[in-house]
């Protein structure tokens, strides 16, 4: 699972995810792309399950890239402890999605498999998200 | 060159809230500069942007942009999307010269199926889905054609391999790869899992262990 090396910080706040996405909006590398719509944390595991399922689902002759990385530690009190003894251990990484990230891009070159592969992977996820091409209106 | 006359109001106020107001409109606002000439802040109507725009050319479009009964050669230099909505929220025109080059992105289509590359579960992978190309308005190319059928394992298309099209030059380097060929991770391991059977099949006690790893391998990309 992706994870930091190493970090400045164990424990981080919370924090608010307000707005829409600033960057990482635009395909970079595949042909199409998965965009959230909502924003969200998307843990390590998901991201894994989602890239999994995607992989799977094309077999082979296709490229995926991941184009957010979970560097936000969450942290967990141990069940059935007094509220108080400061903040929980951290327990897994999130990535902090805003509305427009792209969070995966893929590169395969039959269209209908792909966008099968891609609705796949999209159900791993915990917020909404869409199917992007390169082709766009005005 | 494909052209098309685009019409554009004047005397839009500037800032977030009034483009905002514009934008419910169906208007888009735009900007049109070039040549020396002093920036004139304007707005253009979505369908007849759409409707100059979905000519062969796309985007490089030499547009008859007429401001104020002035008409403006231009080409859209940048066009600003929502993140979310996806609608284009903002246009910078470019005034230009008809007889004098400027760069421009043209979109490159591959062409043909490259079926040695498939016979060995490889990937042809495009770097660069535009190139930039240095030549005069009158001469911008719709698209760059890029023919894959002969591709082989290895091999790699450069921009110096790549036809130029007539009146135009490729304002990358020659040897920058436009086209290459990925072989698939998973195909590598399933031949390096082919060659060491024997081996394993030998090794009885470490079966486990090695039905393990062949189970990851196969839910692998090629990333």
């Amino acid at each position: 699972m992706l994870m930091p090396r190493k970090v400045a910080h164990r424990k981080h706040h919370r924090g608010r995810t307000r707005g829409v996405a600033k960057a990482g909006t635009e395909l970079s590398f595949g042909e199409y792309g998965i965009q959230a719509l909502e924003p969200g944390w998307i843990t390590a595991r998901q991201i894994e399950a989602a890239r999994i399922a995607m992989t799977r689902s094309i077999k082979r002759g296709g490229k995926v890239w991941i184009n957010v990385f979970p560097d936000k530690p969450v942290t967990k009190k141990p069940a059935e402890t007094r509220m108080g003894s400061g903040k929980g251990n951290p327990e897994f990484w999130v990535a902090v999605v805003r509305p427009g990230r792209i969070l995966f891009e893929l590169s395969f070159p039959d269209e209908a498999q792909a966008k099968i592969a891609m609705n796949k992977a999209i159900q791993k996820l915990p917020i909404r998200a869409r199917i992007l091409t390169r082709d766009e209106e005005i | 060159m494909s052209s098309n006359v685009l019409i554009a109001d004047t005397g839009r106020q500037t800032g977030s809230p009034s483009s905002r107001r514009l934008r419910r409109e169906d208007r888009i606002p735009a900007v049109v500069y070039g040549l020396g000439m002093t920036p004139i802040s304007i707005s253009v109507n979505r369908r007849d942007l759409r409707a100059a725009l979905s000519g062969p050319s796309g985007v490089n479009t030499v547009l008859d942009l007429t401001v104020e009964g002035t008409v403006y050669p231009a080409i859209v230099k940048e066009m600003q999307r929502h993140p979310v909505r996806r609608t284009v929220s903002h246009i910078d025109f470019l005034q230009v010269n008809l007889d004098v080059e400027i760069v421009v992105n043209v979109p490159v289509h591959l062409n043909g199926e490259a079926k040695e590359v498939a016979l060995h579960n490889g990937l042809v992978d495009l770097q660069l889905s535009e190139l930039q190309v240095r030549t005069t308005p009158r001469t911008i190319p719709d698209s760059i054609e890029i023919d894959i059928s002969a591709m082989t394992v290895n091999d790699v298309i450069t921009v110096g391999q790549i036809a130029v099209p007539a009146g135009c030059s490729f304002a990358h380097e020659d040897d920058q790869p436009v086209v290459t060929v990925t072989i698939l991770r998973t195909a590598v391991e399933e031949e390096t899992a082919a060659e060491g059977e024997d081996g394993e099949a030998a090794a009885e006690s470490d079966g486990e262990a090695s039905d393990d790893s062949s189970g990851e391998a196969s839910g692998d990309d090629a990333e």
